[in-house]
């Protein structure tokens, strides 16, 4: 049967067609080889976005709060307390106590074995307490007396080691009382600031708003003795009479309110006088009600949380309008309604968040950026609360008299969407702004985190780097590409080349450290350089063309350099020299301090504009970053435009074209592609620039197109604060949140230019 | 009267760098002729004919001894201005090249560099050049498509339509055929014969029929040395040289 031969029969091939073993596995490992370079390039890119998003995420979650134990406390609160009882935490959330105003303070031990039990509050003489305020912010109990005394008791926890177990022991200690007006009748309500030599108790006795300030003397062994300093009685100053008093910590503001007139009476200390600085009416403008239901400060003390009888909650904060010199309170924020007036209000020692509520409703607000962190509607009906010091835990005391502890897990409730993106109106701010400060001097500072002034730094500087290298380095590409002559061509594109690889660090210290100095004092000398060198290198251009061939072919094509190199540095070194000149004759201004003309840019500037001048600003950035762009730009724009076929450039010139023609009608369009991926790339690298931004820029995060002002962009801000933000903390995640930013903006950016560069290419292609 | 020496060469030699190409070339080109430059690869038949533009001046590293003169003017003189002189002697090149642009673009390229914007006078030089071309026909009804979308041989013409516009006084042609088929060829000597009329003609070619076909005069250069430069007739039929007939019999190449 004649059918194929079969597998024995088939001829061997030659041996000199068969390909070597060792070709063939070389072949293979390198196929696999390549691949796994290929995948692990992209593993590594979503690797770092993975990074980046799980350090970001958390920013976004809200608070969560979960039971942890109820305590069975008082059941019967003190009937003649007619402040609202207070509880508070100690340090470790172990210890909790309460107090109702009677005369004794209720401890009760989660940990151990002491249960529950009490601490007397020993008042001097046989008074009572008729009225009291605590403030979570040193666990003091601001005490007013049924004959008319007002002092102080501070409750103290300290831990102390009995065989490696800790117990925490509290003390009361009741400070000096002090007799408010003549007559001994009960203090109705009191409030309590101190500076550092100051301390102020306002009480309500009688109906009248007395005010005593203390003065402590101190001597060379510590503190001294306290004696009573001034005694006033405010009453006359009010508008409507007061039943609850706040002062503020400086011990300089008083803030008497009126719950049924509606209003806040705003009296500040000034030159040992007071004076009525402001009534604010929180409500006003509310159809339902404008009574007050609470009023207190938040941590800090320059907002006021404000909660009407129905339920709407607003913070004043204070501000100083334009044009006056008195800070004064003003309405920030605005929160959901709550179902009615709030009961209870405790701000946390940590941040800008508070706990308040009414009836069973809770929630968990922070300030700042006016979210709700939390809210719930709970089974009992809550009278007091508490936030211990770490954020961790939230205390509830019900009617009953039962603490409910519960877990706070919120990690960052300074951070969200409006935080980060939101115009804000910051305590102490005059209207809302995008602000950026992280890190404050004291406890009470209100973190701001807008990205917004990192965002507008980066394209600040990226802007003004671009539009000193962008013109520089093209045309420069253009020349040596187009009409330099090829022996110094030869030269010229590896020496760029050399200048891209100098390290930012470098050029950084070079700007901050000579280049600053040295353009400060010599703006007028730049910008007649900026004005005089291109208007002048394009007058010679035109002048030699005038010339007659006869003088013009003396040089050969290419070389024309010769000629307009030393003009250019003669008149570079004129117009640097004649900037002085210019000086006296554009910017001279009157001297702010003596009155005097003077001849000074540095001052003519602020004068005149309004805006900063700084001696490290954009202009030097735009130089410096410049510098480092420009190589880059100009070796791959170069490469673009030599790679233009010859064919091409040859044909258009056969036609009569001149070299500008052929550059422009033919050579351009043709290397527009490649010179576009030579802007992106300097972008990139503008945008990503780090060292130089934080060497050879203020790097003060405003929000100003002043160039004689600096910026801080997104890169230098990394740089400077993620050695000083403690790993996991919202600073951490929000310098994350930056570079995600970063990432972002280069990556929609190089998407949208490869696209166009794609398109471009498409309609240059050849044939 | 013709002039019988429209171009001269006088003992014009070329480097490449180190590397001499021509050897002190004497040659005269008659107007309203087709001279042929004929010879192996490499003999530098190209190189002449794009001095006679001075298109080498586009490479690097380049020079050249003795002349050529233009209707008795040195191209070389530093007065002459190379993009007058390139309007007055017009080339079409090997590889088919237009330029990224429309058909129309492609053709009153050089009325637009020269400032020419005129709406009659570009639509009449498209017309009379893609006619002198033999295009017209083919794409007249389609003169805003980008030039891309012609054929190979319709790109070569349309290099041709674009380098008569401006009506130059010389046509020079580097082996306009080179990258064509048979059919596009003989299209291209139709026309050649045709431009006669109008323009002197040098090519450069490696096709003897093509020579043969359409030249008047023929030169047969060698190793960077005219070897003979006579009547097309003559040299096809008796050549002087060994080498030419030699050459010509395709003994090589």
């Amino acid at each position: 049967m004649p059918d194929t031969p079969a597998e024995s029969q088939r001829k061997p091939i030659p041996e000199r067609f068969q390909v070597a073993k060792a070709t063939l596995r070389f072949d293979t490992f390198m196929g696999y080889a390549i691949q796994v370079g290929g995948v692990a390039i992209i593993v590594a890119v979503f690797g770092i976005l993975a990074f980046i998003l799980a350090q970001v995420l958390p920013l976004f979650g809200k608070a969560e709060v979960t039971e942890r134990r109820a305590v069975p406390g008082e059941t019967a609160p003190s009937p003649t307390a007619t402040s609202s009882p207070a509880i508070g935490l100690d340090e470790w959330a172990e210890l909790p106590f309460s107090f109702s105003g009677g005369d004794a303070v209720t401890f009760t031990d989660l940990k151990g074995e002491r249960g529950t039990f009490t601490l007397p509050v020993e008042i001097p003489g046989e008074a009572k307490i008729s009225t009291f305020a605590y403030n979570p912010a040193g666990n003091r109990l601001e005490i007013g007396t049924s004959d008319g005394r007002v002092g102080s008791a501070t409750i103290s926890y300290t831990a102390e080691f009995t065989d490696g177990i800790r117990t925490i022991v509290p003390t009361i200690e009741v400070g000096k009382f002090h007799k408010v007006g003549s007559e001994r009748t009960p203090v109705e309500a009191i409030g309590y600031g101190a500076s550092d030599s100051k301390q102020l108790y306002a009480a309500l006795v009688g109906g009248k708003l007395h005010v005593v300030t203390l003065k402590e003397k101190r001597g060379l062994f510590g503190k001294g003795k306290v004696t009573k300093d001034l005694e006033l009685d405010l009453s006359d100053k009010l508008t409507s009479p007061p039943d609850r008093l706040l002062v503020a910590k400086d011990g300089r503001g008083i803030m008497a309110i009126s719950r049924k007139a509606g209003s806040i009476d705003y009296l500040y200390l000034n030159g040992g006088e007071f004076t009525l600085r402001q009534t604010v009416h929180p409500f006003a403008d509310r159809e339902d009600t404008k009574s007050i239901a609470r009023a207190d400060f938040l941590f800090g003390d320059v907002s006021l949380v404000t909660s009407s009888t129905s339920g709407a909650l607003r913070i004043f904060s204070l501000f100083r309008p334009e044009g006056q010199s008195d800070r004064i309170f003003g309405q920030t924020k605005a929160f959901p309604d709550l179902p009615s007036g709030t009961t209870f209000f405790v701000p946390s020692l940590r941040n800008k968040a508070f706990l308040t509520g009414t009836g069973n409703t809770v929630g968990l607000y922070y300030a700042t950026t006016g979210a709700v962190r939390w809210s719930d509607d709970l089974p009992f009906e809550t009278r007091s609360a508490a936030i211990d010091g770490k954020f961790k835990t939230i205390a509830l005391a019900d009617t009953t008299g039962t603490v409910h502890l519960l877990n706070l897990d919120d990690h960052h409730p300074e951070a969200g969407a409006k935080a980060f993106f939101g115009k804000i109106w910051y305590e102490g701010a005059n209207k809302p702004e995008y602000t950026w400060a992280s890190t404050g001097g004291s406890g009470d500072f209100e973190v701001k985190l807008s990205m917004m002034p990192l965002i507008f730094g980066s394209l600040k500087g990226t802007i003004y780097a671009l539009l000193f290298a962008i013109p520089i380095a093209l045309l420069a590409a253009i020349y040596t590409s187009q009409f330099l002559n090829w022996k110094i061509k030869r030269v010229i594109k590896p020496t760029m080349e050399i200048m891209a690889s100098l390290p930012s660090v470098v050029l950084g210290f070079i700007g901050a450290l000579w280049l600053a100095p040295v353009l400060e004092t010599k703006v007028p000398s730049v910008l007649l350089l900026c004005l005089g060198l291109p208007s002048a290198a394009a007058l010679i251009g035109w002048a030699w063309n005038q010339l007659p061939v006869e003088k013009r072919c003396k040089l050969k094509p290419g070389y024309e350099f010769l000629v307009f190199v030393p003009i250019l540095i003669f008149l570079a070194y004129a117009f640097w020299n004649l900037g002085p000149v210019l000086e006296r004759i554009c910017f001279t201004v009157p001297d702010p301090l003596t009155g005097k003309p003077i001849s000074d840019f540095r001052v003519w500037w602020p004068e005149v504009t309004g805006t900063p001048f700084e001696q490290r600003n954009s202009l030097v950035v735009g130089f410096v970053m410049g510098f480092a762009v420009i190589p880059i730009i100009f070796t791959i724009a170069e490469d673009a435009l030599s790679n233009v076929p010859p064919a091409l450039i040859a044909g258009s010139s056969a036609l009569g074209a001149s070299r500008w023609q052929v550059v422009r009608t033919v050579v351009l369009p043709i290397a527009s592609a490649g010179i576009f991926s030579a802007l992106m790339i300097g972008f990139g690298r503008a945008v990503g620039e780090t060292m130089i931004m934080v060497m050879a820029t203020g790097n003060t995060p405003v929000m100003e197109w002043n160039i004689f002002n600096g910026m801080r962009t997104l890169a230098a801000n990394i740089a400077v604060e993620l050695p000083e933000a403690p790993k996991g903390s919202t600073h951490f995640r929000a310098l994350f949140l930056g570079a995600l930013l970063l990432f972002l903006f280069t990556f929609v950016l190089n998407t949208l230019a490869e696209l166009l560069r794609h398109r471009l290419r498409e309609r240059y292609k050849l044939v | 009267m013709l002039d019988p020496s429209y171009i001269k060469i006088q003992d014009f030699s070329f480097w490449y760098g180190a590397k001499k190409a021509l050897h002190g070339i004497n040659m005269d080109i008659p107007e309203s002729q087709i001279t042929a430059l004929i010879g192996p690869s490499g003999c530098g038949k190209s190189t002449l004919l794009r001095n006679m533009n001075r298109m080498n001046d586009l490479i690097d590293g380049v020079r050249h001894e003795g002349d050529i003169t233009l209707d008795g003017t040195s191209l070389y003189d530093p007065t002459v201005e190379v993009i007058s002189l390139r309007k007055r002697v017009g080339m079409v090149f090997q590889k088919y090249n237009p330029f990224a642009k429309t058909i129309y673009e492609n053709v009153v390229f050089s009325l637009r560099v020269a400032g020419r914007n005129s709406k009659k006078e570009l639509d009449e030089t498209v017309e009379r050049s893609l006619k002198g071309a033999a295009l017209w026909d083919e794409v007249k009804d389609r003169l805003h498509e980008s030039a891309f979308s012609l054929s190979g041989g319709q790109m070569q013409r349309l290099c041709i339509a674009r380098a008569i516009a401006n009506r130059p006084q010389i046509l020079l042609m580097d082996e306009p055929c080179a990258a064509l088929d048979p059919i596009a060829t003989l299209k291209i000597e139709e026309l050649m014969l045709k431009l006669k009329e109008e323009f002197t003609i040098v090519i450069v070619t490696h096709n003897m029929q093509q020579a043969m076909r359409c030249s008047d005069k023929t030169a047969f250069f060698y190793l960077g040395k005219l070897i003979e430069f006579n009547d097309t007739k003559s040299i096809f039929e008796t050549p002087k040289e060994a080498q030419t007939e030699e050459y010509i019999s395709g003994r090589f190449s």
